[in-house]
């Protein structure tokens, strides 16, 4: 590690210290930007993904010690980001099969979301 | 106490709660004009100036807070135009996007994977049931993120027939929750691993709450001293003929016919909803 301090503990249960996050990092948000290039470019969701990924991947680039990365994206230790990103990747390939871009599927009946129902 | 409730989402609401206080003193008359008609001719400004908050106990007006959970109901509405039906804040503070049945899972998950809400846990699934509608019941998720410290609130709807995707891929929690849901209501959830009774007695039959269940219930159960065990029997009322008319004749609070909707939408881009 870049930092020469070996982190002992994440303090979370269940999350274990991770040795490699920049290369772990730099892994998971290629597949989500791989992933998201197959949705339509006017997808909102596409968009700002692209946006948040580029960004982290930016500074996990540039930044070598992990403290000082943790501290750039402000989302939590190295080891929590990777889950994130797991999360996110998750969702994009589930999204590619519901395609939430397009239309509307239902529209509401005109009652249904007034409250109070008064007659 | 109701009435505050009521009333005490968006600064025009609160101008009509302190109005209200105001016009205590003069009488019912004074009051029913301050609902009628005032509020709504006050000026945003005007509002503004009432609304500012002095009462100790009474909760302020967040701006900044307002406004962050404008923008995040937004933001959902755009990434997920398909199942997005409306967003609104109620009581001032509290977001709610309400979402096509079909959209459930989809939602639940963007919501718990996606970096920007992370709302990974999922504290209650709520039911409600309103027979006006056509699709009368009314299935609420209530989640909470840790990371961002803020809560959301995801409604849909179904009707007796119609089964709802369960939660459950998602969210392990749902499991009981969902069981809750289909004990009480009968809501049938698709999907679910093990949709069971989970409140009511051994074979017990109905839904308790859904309006149509009566207060009484079907069945009486007694310790029956002779057969030694205990008897379930129809329900026998000690006075005969006796009429539970539980609905009065009153209307309960004619006062609040006119009262603005307790929740405030949050607009979405028309051009995103088609």
């Amino acid at each position: 590690m870049a930092s020469g301090v070996l982190k002992q503990t994440t303090g979370l249960t269940g999350l274990a210290v991770v040795a490699n996050p920049h290369h772990l990092l730099s892994v998971l948000y290629g597949k989500i930007l791989r992933t998201i290039q197959k949705m339509p470019s006017s997808a909102a969701y596409r968009n700002y993904t692209e946006e948040i990924i580029k960004v982290r991947a930016e500074i996990v680039k540039n930044t070598s010690d992990v403290k000082e990365l943790e501290r750039k994206i402000g989302c939590g230790q190295a080891e929590e980001l990777i889950q994130q990103a797991e999360n996110e990747l998750v969702l994009a390939r589930k999204m590619l099969t519901w395609k939430p871009w397009e239309p509307l599927i239902t529209k509401p009946l005109p009652n249904q979301w007034a409250w109070p129902c008064t007659k | 106490m109701l009435v505050h409730t009521v009333i005490h989402g968006g600064e025009l609401n609160m101008a009509a709660c302190i109005l209200r206080q105001l016009s205590r003193g003069i009488g019912f008359a004074a009051k029913c004009k301050v609902y009628g008609g005032t509020v709504s001719r006050l000026t945003h400004g005007e509002a503004a100036a009432v609304a500012t908050e002095t009462r100790p106990t009474v909760r302020k007006f967040d701006a900044i807070q307002h406004s962050q959970l404008t923008d995040f109901g937004k933001y959902v509405a755009e990434c997920l135009p398909k199942y997005v039906q409306k967003v609104q804040l109620t009581s001032g503070d509290e977001l709610e996007v309400l979402i096509a049945p079909e959209g459930i899972v989809p939602v639940l998950q963007f919501l718990k994977d996606h970096q920007n809400s992370q709302f990974a846990n999922l504290v209650d699934i709520a039911g409600m049931d309103v027979p006006a509608r056509q699709y009368r019941f009314e299935v609420i998720y209530n989640l909470l993120s840790l990371r961002y410290n803020s809560r959301i609130r995801v409604k849909t709807y179904t009707d007796e027939l119609t089964p709802l995707d369960s939660a459950f891929s998602v969210f392990k929690a749902a499991n009981w929750y969902e069981r809750e849901i289909w004990d009480m209501y009968g809501v049938f959830f698709a999907n679910h691993p093990d949709l069971r009774r989970i409140l009511t007695d051994y074979g017990f039959e109905g839904h308790p709450f859904r309006k149509d269940f009566p207060l009484s219930g079907y069945v009486e159960v007694r310790y029956d001293d002779e057969r030694k065990r205990v008897v379930v029997e129809p329900v026998e009322l000690a006075q005969e003929f006796r009429r539970f008319e539980l609905s009065t004749p009153w209307e309960q609070f004619p006062n609040f016919r006119d009262v603005p909707a307790a929740a405030e939408e949050v607009p979405v881009d028309p051009k995103e909803k088609k």
